[in-house]
């Protein structure tokens, strides 16, 4: 009966010396895989112009329809994205999200990215709601990568255009 | 009549009518040619070239004229080239082929080339998603370009065609489909090509830019996003709009549209078909003009009078204040006391049971539409007895009809039948116009008439003497009266109508030939000639039926109302001469009786009061109580504003808070028709129903149920005093349960309940309504659901990308035209010439020289127009002079005048223009600040005109 302990005890005392397998989050955090889909961002352009141009496309594709966009025209002295045409209210509604990723398939200018932030929870159902501003990436911090799924494309044409007239 | 001919389509036989061009034959057995250019309502120019088809014919012995035969088959020769299906007409023995690998390739060929220079921002254009360029390149295009893609045409974009149209020239792929849209329908060629190869562009050529009232058509019919509105630019894209399909209550074309929606906003309108009314065409006024459903100074709660300021009050409130003093007069002053009147944009539900309410409730024929000016218009009766035959469609007409349009604008009165017209003299009917001045439908009228104003009637007194000339009565098929004494009002001497109305013998003898000769004929009248009478139309009545051009469709009379629902205002007897369905009024009050209605008061069977009656009415302390539904009387004609300011108790029920509403006891909030159901009916009789779109804001209601409201809260009142005093001469069980009129409705009042109040929808309105009101029989809402059109050209339903990309389907209803009187046996009609009206008092005195001739404006002071861009198409008031008065006046284009009448003045902006005659003057009835109504007598005023001031900047 004590050898069978024993053998039991064996398992547990070689796993006392390793290196636990938990994380102590929220105090450490687990890198996400290169892949992975966390909240949308909005990006820009190098010149701080919005990458949106406000073409609903990501509402049309949304299985979920999580995404409201309304859009507006760009006052010519001020643009806010390039081209005639920019997203005045964009809202994605979290608790809808699904984190597919058709958005950023469907997106003309890969304005919108599935980054690699996944804390998303909320004191009110309001709060789930996100506003473009909440979505947007400020504008000293650079331009969206292409999204790495269609880095790993490669050469091959990417599905959204990589030509566009604005 | 035109031919059957055979041919061969892609294997398939087929037989289509001689004429047919091959994309309309090829589309009949459902094979699709890609067409840009193309519009079936348009002439054809094959200038896109992507319908290219190969097309051969039968070889043709010379020496037989046969066919060439072999193994007992035609010989076919196919053309060399391949042919452009749109200009293409069919043939006998006709083959085409529509996809062999050579039209393939000249299809991708074409689409490559259209695209060289096509940006590609289809995530940014209006028209992406309903784009034809977008479809055919899917369905037929190459899929890949062998040209540079940097080496595009780059333009400025956009260019505003003119304040509402934008164009984009870079999208634009030449079709030209807006440049023969205006030319050939519109009758506005303001549009034109500009330059010639890379350059070449669309531009307008008017001044203002793009000068046209059809302008948003362009759009619709465009097959790329080169000219979008600046209505719709960017507010949504298309496939996020829900269509509710609903009607344009401008006017009274009634033209079918759909509001699209996304979520609770109008995003725009676009036209719905409907053959019968408005094809697929919308005007500018239908498009852009309805934004006052979502303005921000909407009434949004009742208001109630508390000292000098107007507070919110709950429903149940505003319903106790105005039963308990409506029922005050009514007890002290009888029923007769109380006075409504109703606007003629409104449905036939609220009418209907506005004028039960005053008439059931209150005992009182106090009711009327108008506003009680001197110039309000007559009652067109005539209009609906000898109406357009039900099944009439001014949109098939052609040759073999003769229309008569006469002291009528169309284009501003009602624009779409402009189009209609313009397209009748197209397809080779005849258009006879007769008018005091030059209007537009000039340019297309086969025969124009100029005669001098106020001798319309003598004119057509002049035709139907012809007329009995020429053929007697043998055409007279209606029962008729008064012949004799229509015989004895013609016998003048041609020549005294020729020097009274300055139209030459031969025009007249012509315009009476081709009106007798015609298979069809449609008599139209606007507002200038109801301003001469109703002796006028009783001649123009008299001339439709002695020539036989009655009782049948595409024939009668076709009066153009001021509004949208001006035809259902009269049918549901808001006036004070006739109940509802121009019953008379002792038939009517016995009819409800009949119906198990209480005993009609004394008041229920005297004629009413009219609205200019009324007035005086308040002043003398004759009329205590009034209700005014949609109307603002306050702002239209300024002299109501003491009895408004006096009459004891004001209850107004409006969209917003109007002149009149800020005098008002009570303000009662409305839904807009986005927001409600309903129906109207059109200049032609048709009913159409409306759908709601949008939730109304705030606490507001349809306009039916506040008047139900009102009604069972009196009601509710009255029963309970009743029951109180122990005086209940009869029970009053109205309010008991929602039964329906019994069965046999000859049942004494005693016993039955009688149609009660406490309808739950407006549909259980429309049923009393096809219950009840002759004419309406069967209109119920399902009927009218049901009345699908199955569309026109052949084609299926929902072809959309046919026309443009632009959804035009109608699977809702085209409405019903009930039949006129002219149509049903045993109807009989006077021919009883009416006294000419002379004009007013002071027609001789030379203080008051010039005559007023009034034209009604499209964009005019119309309050509906708030919000809306077209705000800026209306004009500053004016008066427009003749030359040689404005010479003898010493006015100037630009000028302050001053005109002035017996009862009042107004000062106006003076324009010369040689479109009116010597001796008249022409004034806009509605513009904003300067109501007509301020210096009008009667319908036909006479003014003094004289400088004021410096000339205006």
């Amino acid at each position: 009966m004590i050898s069978e302990l024993l053998k039991g005890l064996q398992t547990t005392g070689r796993y006392l010396f390793r290196q636990p397998v938990t994380v102590q989050y929220p105090e450490v955090k687990r890198p996400v895989r290169e892949r992975f889909r966390g909240r949308h961002e909005l990006k820009r352009f190098a010149n701080g112009l919005e990458r949106c141009i406000g073409c609903s496309l990501c509402a049309a594709a949304c299985p979920a329809d999580a995404i409201l966009v309304v859009p507006a025209e760009n006052d010519p002295e001020h643009p806010t994205s390039p081209g005639e045409r920019y997203a005045k209210i964009y809202e994605i509604n979290m608790l809808r999200c699904i984190f597919c990723g058709y958005c950023e398939d469907a997106c003309p200018t890969n304005a919108i990215v599935l980054e690699h932030q996944y804390e998303l929870s909320f004191y009110s159902r309001w709060d789930a709601v996100y506003p473009k501003e909440r979505l947007i990436v400020p504008p000293d911090q650079g331009y969206g990568e292409v999204p790495p799924v269609l880095k790993e494309l490669g050469n091959k044409s990417p599905s959204p255009p990589a030509q566009m007239d604005l | 009549m035109a031919e059957d001919i055979t041919l061969i389509i892609d294997g398939v036989k087929l037989t289509v009518p001689e004429g047919t061009n091959v994309v309309d034959a090829a589309r009949t057995v459902g094979i699709e040619i890609p067409v840009f250019c193309y519009h079936p309502r348009l002439r054809s120019v094959g200038m896109c070239r992507m319908c290219m088809v190969a097309v051969g014919i039968p070889r043709i012995d010379r020496d037989t004229g046969q066919c060439l035969l072999e193994n007992n088959r035609p010989v076919i020769s196919m053309f060399p080239r391949l042919q452009t299906a749109c200009t293409t007409l069919v043939s006998p023995g006709m083959v085409v082929m529509t996809s062999t690998d050579e039209v393939k390739r000249a299809q991708r060929g074409i689409l490559e080339f259209l695209l060289t220079s096509h940006p590609l921002d289809c995530p940014v254009c209006d028209k992406g998603g309903e784009c034809p360029l977008q479809n055919l390149t899917m369905g037929w295009g190459p899929g890949t370009s062998r040209f540079e893609y940097h080496n595009k045409m780059h333009f400025e974009k956009p260019v505003p065609l003119g304040d509402l149209i934008l164009l984009d020239r870079e999208r634009c792929i030449l079709c030209g489909r807006c440049v023969r849209f205006q030319d050939e329908l519109a009758d506005d060629p303001v549009l034109g090509f500009d330059l010639r190869g890379r350059d070449w562009h669309i531009i307008s050529k008017s001044d203002p830019p793009f000068d046209s009232k059809f302008s948003g058509n362009t759009t619709d019919i465009c097959p790329v996003g080169a000219l979008t509105t600046t209505d719709f630019r960017f507010r949504s894209r298309v496939w996020e709009l829900r269509s509710v399909p609903s009607l344009c209550i401008h006017c009274p074309v009634g033209c079918n549209v759909n509001l699209d929606m996304r979520h609770r906003e109008v995003m725009r309108v676009m036209p719905r078909e409907n053959l019968a009314v408005n094809d697929i065409w919308i005007c500018d006024k239908g498009r852009f003009g309805q934004h006052f459903v979502e303005s921000s100074e909407r009434l949004t709660t009742p208001l109630m009078r508390r000292g000098d300021q107007l507070v919110q009050v709950s429903w149940e409130q505003a319903f106790e204040t105005i039963a308990e003093r409506f029922v005050a007069i009514q007890r002290k002053h009888g029923g007769t006391a109380l006075a409504g009147i109703a606007g003629e944009r409104l449905s036939n539900e609220d009418l209907y049971l506005f004028q039960r309410l005053f008439r059931e409730v209150f005992g009182s024929n106090n009711l009327d539409h108008r506003i009680g000016t001197p110039g309000d218009l007559p009652d067109d009766d005539i209009g609906v007895m000898l109406g357009v035959g039900s099944g009439t469609s001014l949109v098939t007409l052609g040759k073999g009809t003769t229309v008569l349009v006469i002291g009528a604008n169309p284009e501003e009165e009602a624009p779409v039948y402009l189009l209609h017209l313009h397209q009748m003299v197209k397809h080779g009917g005849e258009l006879v116009v007769a008018n005091v001045r030059p209007t537009k439908l000039d340019h297309s009228a086969t025969l124009s008439l100029r005669y001098r104003p106020g001798t319309a009637t003598q004119l057509v007194r002049g035709l139907l003497r012809v007329v009995l000339e020429e053929a007697g009565t043998k055409h007279l098929s209606q029962k008729t009266t008064g012949l004799a004494e229509l015989r004895a009002a013609l016998n003048h001497p041609m020549a005294s109508v020729v020097s009274a109305t300055g139209v030459s013998e031969d025009d007249i003898r012509a315009a009476a030939h081709t009106f007798l000769q015609a298979e069809n004929a449609v008599i139209i009248y606007g507002a200038e000639a109801m301003a001469e009478g109703t002796a006028l139309s009783q001649d123009l009545g008299s001339l439709a039926l002695i020539a036989g051009k009655t009782g049948k469709a595409n024939n009668g009379l076709l009066a153009l109302l001021p509004w949208g629902n001006s035809r259902g205002v009269l049918d549901m007897g808001v006036r004070p001469d006739r109940g509802p369905g121009y019953a008379p009024l002792a038939s009517a009050a016995k009819e409800r009786e009949g119906a198990g209605g209480r005993k009609a008061a004394e008041g229920a069977v005297q004629r009413g009061l009219s609205a200019r009656e009324m007035w005086n009415g308040v002043v003398e302390g004759r009329i205590r109580g009034m209700y005014l539904m949609g109307i603002d009387p306050a702002s239209a004609y300024p002299a109501t504003r003491t009895a408004l300011e006096k009459v004891d108790f004001l209850v107004v029920q409006d969209m917003f808070l109007t002149p009149t509403a800020q005098m008002a006891d009570v303000v009662l909030p409305a839904a807009a028709f986005a927001e409600r159901e309903g129906t109207y009916t059109n200049a032609e009789r048709r009913v159409q129903r409306v759908r709601p779109a949008r939730p109304a804001p705030g606490d507001c209601r349809p306009d039916w149920a506040m008047v139900q409201g009102i009604a069972e809260a009196v009601l509710a009142l009255l029963k309970g005093t009743d029951e109180e005093q122990g005086t209940a001469k009869e029970p009053r069980k109205k309010l008991k349960g929602k039964k329906r009129e019994a069965p046999g409705g000859a049942e004494t009042a005693t016993e039955s309940p009688g149609p009660s109040w406490g309808y739950l929808t407006a549909s259980e309105v429309a049923s009393e309504i096809a219950e009840r009101v002759p004419g309406y029989q069967g209109i119920a809402y399902t009927r009218l659901a049901n009345a699908a059109s199955r569309g026109g050209w052949g084609r299926q339903p929902n072809e959309s990308f046919y026309y443009g990309g632009t959804c035009y389907r109608n699977s809702e209803g085209v409405g019903i035209q009930y039949p006129a009187p002219a149509e049903l046996s045993g109807a009989g009609f006077s021919l009883k010439p009416r006294e000419v009206e002379t004009t007013s008092a002071s027609g001789g005195d030379t203080r008051y020289p010039f005559l007023v001739v009034t034209q009604r404006l499209l964009y005019d002071g119309d309050p509906f127009l708030r919000d809306s861009q077209l705000l800026a198409h209306v004009p500053a008031p004016y008066v427009a002079i003749n030359p040689s008065d404005a010479r003898s006046l010493g006015v100037q284009a630009g000028d302050r005048v001053r005109v002035a009448s017996v009862a009042g003045v107004l000062e106006l902006a003076a324009r010369v223009s040689d479109e009116v005659p010597a001796g008249c003057v022409l004034i806009p009835s509605n513009l904003p600040g300067a109501p007509l109504s301020m210096v009008q007598t009667g319908l036909q005023t006479r003014v003094a005109v004289s400088k004021v001031g410096g000339r205006r900047e």
